[in-house]
């Protein structure tokens, strides 16, 4: 796919594509890496820096995409990064890469948690782990304000999708099946390029 | 609420995955949830919620809360929530199941997605400048902003409650706390569920 770019102006030349054996390591490497955190920052080292596979605006291009489509953006990076190279089969290896450790891990503590969970001890523990977590889920929305903060059309829609989900019985998917049409209607381009 | 809550819960049976029309319908409601996860899939977790506690009946509310903490806890993405849920949804027919059940759930709600964005990153270079694409963008912005603040209140609403129903106080203010220390600093959270867990375990935060 590369070979219709333009030419780029990395300084280094990228490597050769990986396989599906390489693409499957590297992503392995990548989700072992982030233990802790930092996953996009990783992949970006690891995927640009290291085995030099993509440019950084090739990167940054994917990521982009990620964030577009449906799916969480780290799967969806990893499925853009194996899709590159190898088509649906690289995608779906590069999935397997990034998911089967921490997957297999989360398991494992889910297995814990579900043996355990109703001694009192372990249950007096999570009634305060949730409250910090649930303080985290509600970071999320205020995290993405600031960037709607001067368009009233944004915050009105955001507006009523939030009191259309929270204090009426309707359901996600019929929400963003009538909010996502007229609000692309609202934000179509009238400028054409 | 509570006796709303109370009443719900009296009418909800565990629904087995052993019956196959009900893993057939789970298996749909996944694979279609799938491709409305937008901005990064947290926007789904309100909708988690109301299929394992209220459809399904395979967890109660701080059951719900606890996997939510465990997903956002451990390393990788937390969308991996999902194969939680599955898990709990097994659970009762014995580890090896519930363990069946989790792989199966996270392959769902990965499978669509996954295949749409590779048909994407197939076909980036045509739908770049497209007006379509353009106006996606921009319009479904706004509305994971609306779905992204009433998933926090769920998730508040369903962690920060007593057993009887109740709001719990001291949680809610925990949790806003949180929220200012996510949104003003770059403190790891796990520091504020260790400390949360401690304030749990000497009692200050019950449910």
């Amino acid at each position: 796919m590369t070979e219709a770019d333009p030419p780029t102006m990395t300084p280094v030349p990228p490597a050769a594509p990986p396989s599906h054996r390489h693409l499957f390591l590297g992503m392995l490497q990548v989700a072992l890496s982030a233990f802790g955190g930092g996953l996009s920052a990783w992949s970006q080292r690891i995927v640009v820096e290291q085995k030099r596979w993509m440019t950084n605006e090739q990167f940054l291009t994917g990521l982009t995409v990620a964030r577009l489509f449906p799916g969480p953006n780290q799967i969806n990076m990893a499925v853009y990064i194996g899709a590159e190279f190898r088509g649906l089969s690289g995608a779906l290896v590069a999935l397997a890469g990034m998911l089967l450790v921490p997957f297999t891990l989360l398991m494992g503590l889910g297995l814990l948690y579900f043996s355990v969970h109703e001694l009192p001890a372990i249950d007096r523990v999570l009634a305060g782990v949730v409250a910090a977590a649930a303080g985290m889920a509600l970071s999320m929305g205020f995290k993405i304000l600031d960037q709607y903060w001067k368009d009233p059309m944004a915050l009105l829609l955001a507006l009523v999708v939030f009191l259309a989900l929270s204090f009426t019985h309707l359901r996600l998917i019929p929400v963003v099946l009538i909010s996502a049409p007229l609000a692309m209607a609202w934000y179509w381009p009238r400028h054409p390029q | 609420m509570a006796p709303f809550a109370l009443l719900a819960a009296a009418a909800c049976h565990h629904a087995r995955l052993s019956d196959l029309a009900t893993l057939a319908q789970v298996i749909g409601e996944f694979l279609s949830l799938s491709l409305f996860s937008l901005g990064g899939g947290n926007t789904l977790l309100a909708e988690y919620h109301h299929l394992s506690v209220n459809v399904f009946c395979w967890l109660t509310d701080s059951q719900f809360a606890d996997l939510y903490a465990l997903a956002e806890a451990a390393p990788g993405p937390s969308s991996m929530i999902v194969g939680l849920l599955g898990l709990g949804a097994g659970w009762p027919d014995g580890p090896a199941l519930a363990l069946l059940s989790g792989y199966g759930a996270e392959l769902a709600i990965l499978l669509p997605s996954t295949l749409v964005m590779v048909l994407a990153c197939l076909r980036w270079r045509q739908m770049e400048h497209s007006p379509w694409r353009i106006a996606f963008e921009r319009g479904l912005g706004p509305i994971t902003l609306g779905i992204l603040f009433s998933v926090g209140l769920k998730i508040v609403r369903t962690a920060d409650v007593t057993r009887a129903g109740a709001l719990s106080v001291p949680g809610v203010i925990v949790s806003v706390v949180v929220c200012v220390l996510m949104l003003r600093t770059r403190i790891s959270p796990l520091w504020f569920m260790a400390i949360a867990g401690g304030l749990g375990a000497l009692g200050i935060i019950n449910r």
